[in-house]
């Protein structure tokens, strides 16, 4: 486990450019007026809801839930325009705000994993999941290849997320996320069974760090913490393989599928990542 | 009313800092263990931030399909029936770590404006709903198929994307202290933040300061 990987690590040479960043005329604009930094914040939240209820339909749709009466092409020709909006706003209120805590961002390790998940978010989106709707669930080469290359991107953001120290926490929020997906796309007895095994294990957590290790012996609480995040992930993965290949959606087939699940959770990374940045 | 107010603040003083605490003078009350937690105050308020994406980003697709924005060809039921479930089950996320976020510093919340702002917008909003669901909503099947709804219909969605994004703004601005008891600021600023009976009192803008006695005699 390290403080984790951060922008100063990879462009070192640009941390003189960084710390003349918070006195450019840009950072001056936005922390100028009263409400200035908070007013673009806002903006970008309104953005990440954009980006949210756009892209989790969309990709819902290819998982077989959400507006299922209309083909997942429809439901892109509705959304997409809402989506660019989202990706737009993010970046442009992203710039301005970081640009006044610059040099706390270049520290961080959880704005590492955010840029990440940006790149790999817009890859994922633009790349493979608007194509993939457009086409009705039906995946060509090119989104095979973009998948390949955001959803490696996407593992290489999660994997820092996990491997940084008071950042790691934060993977429960994409576990959360994903559990939550498989609650609407399961169905009948698996959907109970699925339930039944995340209660348990939520149950076993409890106990175990309540009541078994008391709430402050963190040199024994944080390795049982972990061995339930990793029984959390293969419940989760399990779960959401036999949707994968048992899926009942009628377009696509299992790499479609595989590719929506990515396409939501890439998005939650970079918000859990963006909220995290606090913490740090 | 500043006896109402006293008995406020006396109440959300025994939530803060009394209600859980043992009888340890080093014991913490619930309120203090969750504010203090290593991790679990930090994942309530991502959780809410989260699951704000999804009943948000859900709600704003019902409210542009009622303004006749987006899926004009698809009737209103389909897409309310198909999202709403999804923008209930984020609503009771974003409750429930709201009140989490709530116990844990219920005095500072209860004496910020941009809570109080919240709480009325978010009233406005759900009375939106009870509206739509009561009256609009009740002619539905006249105007199901309508690519463009009734103006009742169009007004309700037009209200809502307002108060929500009111809530939301409100939301964002609760950590800013421009406004905060304790500081010297407007009369009227301390009169809707009830600053006088808050925790660090009330100073105008000729700097004359008022604390209450209660917390001053805070266990």
């Amino acid at each position: 486990m390290s403080d984790g990987l951060t922008l100063e690590h990879i462009f070192p040479q640009a941390a003189a450019w960084v710390e003349g960043l918070a006195t450019t005329p840009l950072s001056l604009f936005v922390n100028g007026p009263k409400f200035g930094y908070a007013s673009w914040e806002v903006g970008h939240i309104l953005s990440l809801i954009l980006i949210g209820g756009s892209t989790i339909l969309m990709n819902m749709r290819l998982l077989g839930a959400g507006v299922t009466q209309e083909k997942p092409a429809e439901i892109y020709r509705n959304l997409r325009w809402l989506q660019n909006i989202g990706v737009i706003g993010i970046i442009v209120t992203g710039i301005l705000i970081g640009s006044t805590n610059a040099v706390k961002l270049y520290n961080s390790s959880a704005f590492t994993v955010k840029m990440i998940a940006l790149l790999a978010g817009i890859i994922l989106t633009y790349g493979v999941s608007r194509p993939l709707a457009a086409a009705n669930g039906v995946a060509a080469t090119m989104q095979k290849v973009w998948f390949a290359i955001g959803g490696a991107i996407f593992l290489a953001g999660l994997w820092v997320l996990c491997t940084s120290v008071l950042i790691n926490v934060g993977v429960y929020h994409i576990i959360t996320a994903a559990a939550l997906i498989l609650v609407a796309v399961t169905r009948g007895r698996l959907r109970w069974a699925y339930l039944a095994g995340l209660v348990a294990l939520i149950v076993a957590q409890f106990v175990h760090t309540h009541v078994i290790i008391k709430p402050d012996d963190y040199d024994h609480l944080n390795p049982v913490n972990k061995v339930y995040t990793v029984l959390y992930g293969v419940w989760l993965v399990g779960t959401a393989l036999i949707t994968i290949f048992r899926g009942r959606g009628e377009e696509g087939g299992p790499l479609t599928r595989t590719m929506a699940y990515v396409g939501i959770l890439v998005w939650v990374l970079g918000a859990t990542a963006g909220r995290w940045i606090a913490y740090q | 009313m500043n006896r109402l107010q006293a008995s406020i603040d006396a109440f959300l003083n025994w939530i803060e800092h009394v209600w859980g605490k043992g009888p340890t003078p080093d014991g913490q009350s619930f309120s203090e263990l969750l504010l203090g937690s290593l991790n679990f105050w930090s994942l309530l308020e991502g959780t809410h931030l989260i699951m704000l994406m999804l009943f948000a980003g859900t709600i704003l697709v019902v409210d542009l399909r009622l303004l006749g924005v987006t899926f004009r060809k698809t009737k209103v039921s389909t897409i309310s029936d198909s999202i709403l479930p999804l923008t209930v089950f984020s609503f009771a996320f974003v409750v429930m770590s709201g009140m989490g976020l709530l116990f844990a510093k219920p005095i500072f919340y209860y004496h910020t404006v941009w809570f109080l702002a919240k709480m009325v917008f978010l009233t406005l909003a759900l009375l939106n709903i009870l509206i739509f669901h009561g009256r609009v909503q009740a002619t539905q099947d006249s105007w199901d198929s309508d690519e463009t709804p009734p103006r009742a219909a169009r007004m309700s969605a037009g209200a809502s994307l307002v108060l929500w994004t009111l809530v939301i703004l409100c939301g964002r601005f609760i950590p800013y202290d421009v406004y905060q008891c304790g500081k010297p600021q407007p009369d009227w600023v301390n009169w809707i933040q009830q600053c006088k009976t808050s925790e660090k009192g009330e100073e105008n803008m000729a700097g004359q300061r008022f604390d209450a006695q209660m917390w001053k005699e805070k266990p």
